[in-house]
């Protein structure tokens, strides 16, 4: 897998305020991604970074080769990472769901025909092809979140990048949307960077960085992170609650040879242990 | 309750009315408007509500929603019939005080309320049959030679896209704002038109808050989708006029030639 996105000791701020403060990374071709931290910790602005919504203080963003210098790299990196918000009523444009999802590629000037054909792949990839004559207003959240992430797709972009998209949706918007995110990353490999706060969809993801204040705290996949339950304690962030359960038998003397992350797996391992007892 | 207002009402049906080409209804109803006020006498006047109440059922709409149609414009409407009742000119058929009503001042309050009637059926015949998008992308590529006067057109035309899109979903807010006041005890039921006026400022304010902040987040949504205008856009959907709209258009000019034609005929019918 070649690197898509490197970020190289950036920064930014806002007046005096520093957000970021001398980040580096690099995200794969295909990876999926989740970025953790408080509100005002930079995810947000990071993601605004990815696609050149925001330019960095200093230091250098490339996403797939490209560092933004002129308008026409700024449109060719907007093309290449979509950007999905958090509240879906205020990312849709049009009156029809067909519209509002033929909005990009309408912008990137690609002939009728051929928008057709992509707008109806990415309704379909999204599950809503049956609904794409119907106004936006109607739909559920999830539905107008699923529209939003349609929107991005039909432009073909290599990276999604998704700002806490199922803060503001129930629990079955919720598993809709993750739903749709990991096929779009399993299925059409795209990669994803992922902003939340629930830790259950932290744990479906293949890496995960927690930022505090501006930096990096800590990054690995979901099992290293995960297991550093006491540094996340410490900066009041949470852990899964089947982490949490079995990190709290440790204290008391319990010990497993891993924390899970999973009910599931949590379940399996409290059941080896009953056996193991009895 | 605040969902009751409807703005740009669209009935879908299967009629052939819902099949003509966007740009071609809405020139050729500007036309039947104009030709509206080329009827001069009520044999022309009747033959174009003949036409339009013909046309109101083609588009197989119930009738009944043409004439919610009217309600806003009662009042306009009863306020210029009785004017043009004690305006009229010549013999009073009765008189009191200054007030006179006159055989042509009844004439006339007859003849220009069935025009104002005849005029809003048609303009409902247009947005009852025309989606809104559809309306505002007709109108945007109507308007395309106006760029040659440095117009905006494709702005004009996004512009009023996104105010219909975020209607129904302002007025939603409205509603909600509407009852998070309402629970912490505001009254907006009694009292006065000033008091209910002054009771709507802090539906207003919330309101006004939230519209900019969905605004800066569109905006920064159309960004991420490479909007940059008009320039060098496509639309997925084509407009292309077919044989229904030739019929249209071949169907109005016979209704044009009928208009002067009655307006030659029956000068007796002119109101003097």
């Amino acid at each position: 897998m070649k690197d898509f996105i490197k970020v190289n000791n950036v920064s930014f701020s806002y007046g005096e305020n520093k957000v970021l403060d001398d980040i580096s990374f690099t995200i794969k071709q295909g990876e999926f991604i989740a970025l953790l931290g408080h509100n005002g910790c930079g995810k947000s602005t990071l993601a605004k970074l990815f696609n050149v919504l925001l330019v960095p203080e200093s230091g250098e963003i490339s996403v797939d080769g490209l560092v933004a210098k002129n308008e026409d790299d700024v449109y060719k990196i907007r093309s290449k990472v979509g950007l999905v918000l958090q509240n879906p009523d205020n990312q849709l444009v049009a009156t029809i769901v067909e519209e509002d999802v033929a909005f990009g590629c309408e912008n990137l000037g690609i002939p009728p025909k051929e928008i057709r054909r992509r707008v109806d792949e990415a309704l379909k990839s999204v599950d809503m092809y049956e609904y794409r004559t119907h106004a936006p207003h109607k739909l559920s959240g999830g539905q107008k979140q699923r529209v939003a992430i349609a929107g991005i797709i039909a432009m073909q972009p290599q990276c999604i990048v998704l700002d806490e998209p199922t803060a503001m949706l129930d629990p079955q918007g919720r598993k809709e949307v993750m739903d749709t995110i990991r096929y779009l990353n399993k299925e059409k490999n795209i990669t994803i960077i992922l902003i939340t706060h629930y830790m259950d969809e932290a744990v479906q993801t293949d890496r995960i960085f927690v930022m505090d204040k501006g930096k990096i705290l800590t990054q690995g996949t979901p099992q290293e992170v995960f297991s550093k339950v006491e540094l996340l304690k410490e900066k009041s962030l949470d852990v899964p609650q089947a982490t949490e359960l079995i990190y709290r038998l440790h204290q008391h003397g319990i010990s497993t040879e891993k924390l899970p992350l999973t009910p599931e797996e949590c379940i399996a391992l409290l059941e080896e242990l009953l056996n193991k007892k009895s | 309750m605040i969902k009751d207002i409807t703005l740009g009402q669209f009935f879908p049906t299967n009629s052939l009315i819902h099949k003509i080409d966007p740009r071609v209804k809405i020139i050729l109803i500007s036309v039947y408007i104009v030709f509206l006020f080329i009827a001069k006498n009520f044999g022309s006047l009747g033959f174009m509500t003949c036409i339009t109440v013909i046309l109101m059922i083609i588009t197989k709409i119930p009738l009944k929603l043409y004439f919610k149609g009217l309600r806003p414009v009662l009042f306009i409407l009863l306020f210029t019939s009785v004017l043009n009742v004690f305006y009229g000119s010549g013999e009073p058929i009765w008189q009191w005080g200054i007030l006179k009503v006159t055989w042509n001042g009844i004439q006339t309050a007859v003849f220009v309320s069935v025009r104002i009637v005849v005029l809003i059926m048609i303009s409902c015949i247009l947005t009852y049959t025309t989606s809104p998008t559809d309306l505002t992308d007709a109108l945007e590529r109507i308007m395309k030679p106006l760029t040659v006067f440095k117009i905006q057109v494709h702005e004009i035309a996004m512009m009023m896209t996104i105010a219909l899109r975020f209607v129904p979903t302002l007025l939603e807010e409205t509603d909600k704002i509407m009852n998070a006041q309402k629970a912490r005890g505001a009254d907006m039921e009694s009292g006065g038109i000033v008091k209910k006026l002054k009771a709507m400022i802090p539906v207003l304010i919330p309101l006004f808050v939230s519209s900019f902040n969905r605004a800066f987040d569109l905006a920064v949504a159309m960004e991420c989708r490479c909007y940059r205008g008009g320039k060098g856009r496509t639309r997925m959907k084509v407009l292309k006029a077919g044989k229904i709209d030739v019929i249209a258009v071949i169907f109005s000019v016979i209704v044009l030639a009928g208009v002067i034609v009655c307006n030659v005929m029956f000068p007796q019918l002119t109101v003097k």
